[in-house]
């Protein structure tokens, strides 16, 4: 595979705060990159560098090896976090709008509005105008938008934030679909769950640094556990007690426990490490996007 | 080829709308019935709505529709957060620019043929040269898409906000131009300064042509002067909307 979007040792300061430190990664066709982080972790000013809307203080980005600049607006497509619609206009026409600034004309923009509006299932809607959709609706065509101009790299920035599972579960299709025609996608989103169901990689983002950065059985490396045993207990005190006597790492996890098992173990094995305290549940997962997390940005930096 | 893309997408959105458009239609009309009636009284209709339909068509009609909508198109396009999408488009904004001014062109003419309708019914007559008149008509709303260009650029941030600059600046303008009376009706000293207002300039000469039946020779004052302020202004807007997109280069 060959590298569609590369960011190489890029750093951005605004001001005193250093929002990107030596970032590097790649985006390969056919691949759909999810850059995790909490707000404020660097990910739009990638993004926005990405696009070439601001300049690196230092580093390159490159598109299909090419350095990104101004053209770079023609071989990107962008959905970013807001919506931006114009809700007096139809589907359609926002649609056509969007594809004739990207330069497409006559039948071949009827042709890729109309694929486009199918492939966020909403060709029953295009005739329907932005103010009548639901926001679900609303944020499919506002992807759809970003993907008229058939672009090398799509970036999606929080494409599913606000939205309800069934239509996270629609744009999840939408994006897994334009992986799957070779198209290449960059994600940025603070919902792990979403990272791990959809991206092929990950690059997690802490105060600007990439803290790590694969796929997700890499990720699991980072953590020294080889599965999550999630414990319910009237006393969950004793239970962090015992954990911590048998030398196991523990956080919380809701109104439960999450300890580390650093070996596979069955129920009973695990059951029997606490027994004489009365356990509600036990509960046994594979490690997470979560713990990995976690364990990458304990200490606040690196 | 972009800016008429842009054009095509602001009147198709107006023409959804609609109410827009009526009050920019409706506004201009009951205006001209009233001061064509009211001046009526001291001439004959045909004579009033002549000499009405000029200064209503500038400072009624092309004033709230050329230099307000500019305004609230800009502002709507940063509430709505279509600007910054436009700004990761190959779109410039010099194309942008001249998209909003064909459209606005487009609802003056179609504004220029309400108001001479009703001044026609009424007896009235355009007695100048029709392409003097579509020069003054051009330059007239060019100005006032300019202006409103750096208006909505600069100065004005939400929706409602819209109505400040236009009030505080540009009712002034109006009521100096001498578009609800006479400018011979100024004192000297205002009269002087009233040169320095474009939309005296606009309403002189198109109440030369369309009044007087005067030629290019008697307004070039006027034209030269429509001619520099608007090249400012739509200069000026450009520069202004390109500042404003610097502002908004974060996602």
């Amino acid at each position: 595979m060959s590298a569609v979007l590369g960011v190489d040792r890029v750093s951005k300061t605004f001001g005193e705060r250093r929002v990107l430190s030596a970032l590097s990664f790649a985006v390969d066709s056919g691949q759909i990159y999810g850059l995790v982080g909490p707000n404020g972790a660097g990910k739009t000013t990638l993004i926005n560098i990405a696009c070439s809307v601001i300049p690196p203080d230092a580093g390159a980005v490159t598109l299909n090896g090419r350095p990104v600049t101004a053209d770079a607006h023609a071989r990107v497509g962008v959905a970013s976090q807001d919506v931006a619609l114009y809700r007096d206009l139809t589907s359609e026409q926002n649609l056509a709008f969007f594809a004739a600034l990207y330069g497409l004309t006559g039948a071949r923009r009827s042709r890729r509005v109309a694929a486009c509006l199918g492939d966020v299932g909403l060709q029953d809607r295009a005739h329907t105008i932005i103010a009548l959709l639901s926001g679900g609706m609303r944020r499919r065509l506002h992807i759809a938008a970003a993907m008229l101009h058939q672009p090398d790299l799509l970036i999606l920035d929080e494409p599913t934030v606000g939205l309800d599972l069934e239509s996270r579960h629609r744009i999840w299709n939408v994006v897994r679909n334009v992986a799957d025609e070779g198209g290449s996608v960059l994600v940025t989103t603070h919902q792990l769950e979403e990272a791990e169901a959809l991206c092929h990689r990950i690059g997690i983002l802490h105060h600007g640094h990439l803290v790590a950065e694969g796929a997700m059985a890499e990720l699991r490396r980072h953590v020294a556990a080889a599965e999550l045993a999630i414990i319910d207990a009237e006393d969950l005190g004793a239970v962090r007690r015992r954990a911590h006597e048998l030398g196991l790492t523990h956080r919380p996890a809701l109104a439960a426990l999450a300890v580390w098992l650093p070996e596979r173990q069955s129920l009973d094995r695990v059951a029997a490490l606490f027994s004489g305290i009365e356990l509600r549940s036990v509960t046994l997962k594979p490690v997470g996007l979560e713990e990995v997390m976690a364990e990458k940005t304990k200490d606040g930096k690196n | 080829m972009l800016a008429l893309t842009v054009t095509r997408r602001i009147l198709t959105e107006l023409w959804h709308t609609r109410r827009s458009l009526i009050f920019w239609a409706l506004f201009p009309a009951l205006m001209l019935l009233l001061f064509g009636l009211i001046y009526a009284g001291d001439s004959s209709p045909a004579d009033s709505f002549n000499y009405t339909a000029p200064g209503i068509l500038i400072g009624a009609a092309f004033f709230f529709s050329c230099l307000g909508g500019p305004i609230a198109a800009i502002v709507a396009e940063r509430e709505r957060n279509t600007l910054k999408r436009l700004l990761l488009s190959p779109l410039s904004g010099t194309a942008y620019f001249l998209g909003l001014l064909l459209a606005f062109l487009v609802v003056a003419a179609g504004q220029t043929v309400v108001v001479y309708a009703i001044a026609f019914a009424f007896g009235g007559s355009f007695r100048g040269s029709l392409m003097l008149g579509i020069l003054v008509v051009v330059l007239s709303v060019a100005s006032y898409v300019g202006l409103g260009f750096v208006f909505g650029s600069h100065f004005t941030k939400r929706t409602e906000e819209v109505n400040g600059p236009v009030a505080a600046i540009g009712v002034p303008l109006l009521v100096l131009g001498g578009t609800f009376f006479p400018s011979s009706v100024l004192p000297d000293y205002l009269y002087r300064i009233a040169h320095l207002n474009p939309i005296f300039h606009m309403n002189e000469a198109m109440d030369a042509v369309s009044a007087e039946g005067l030629g290019a020779g008697a307004i070039v004052d006027h034209l030269v002067f429509l001619v520099l302020f608007a090249g400012a202004t739509l200069a000026f807007g450009v520069l202004s909307y390109r500042a404003m997109l610097q502002r908004e280069r974060v996602l």
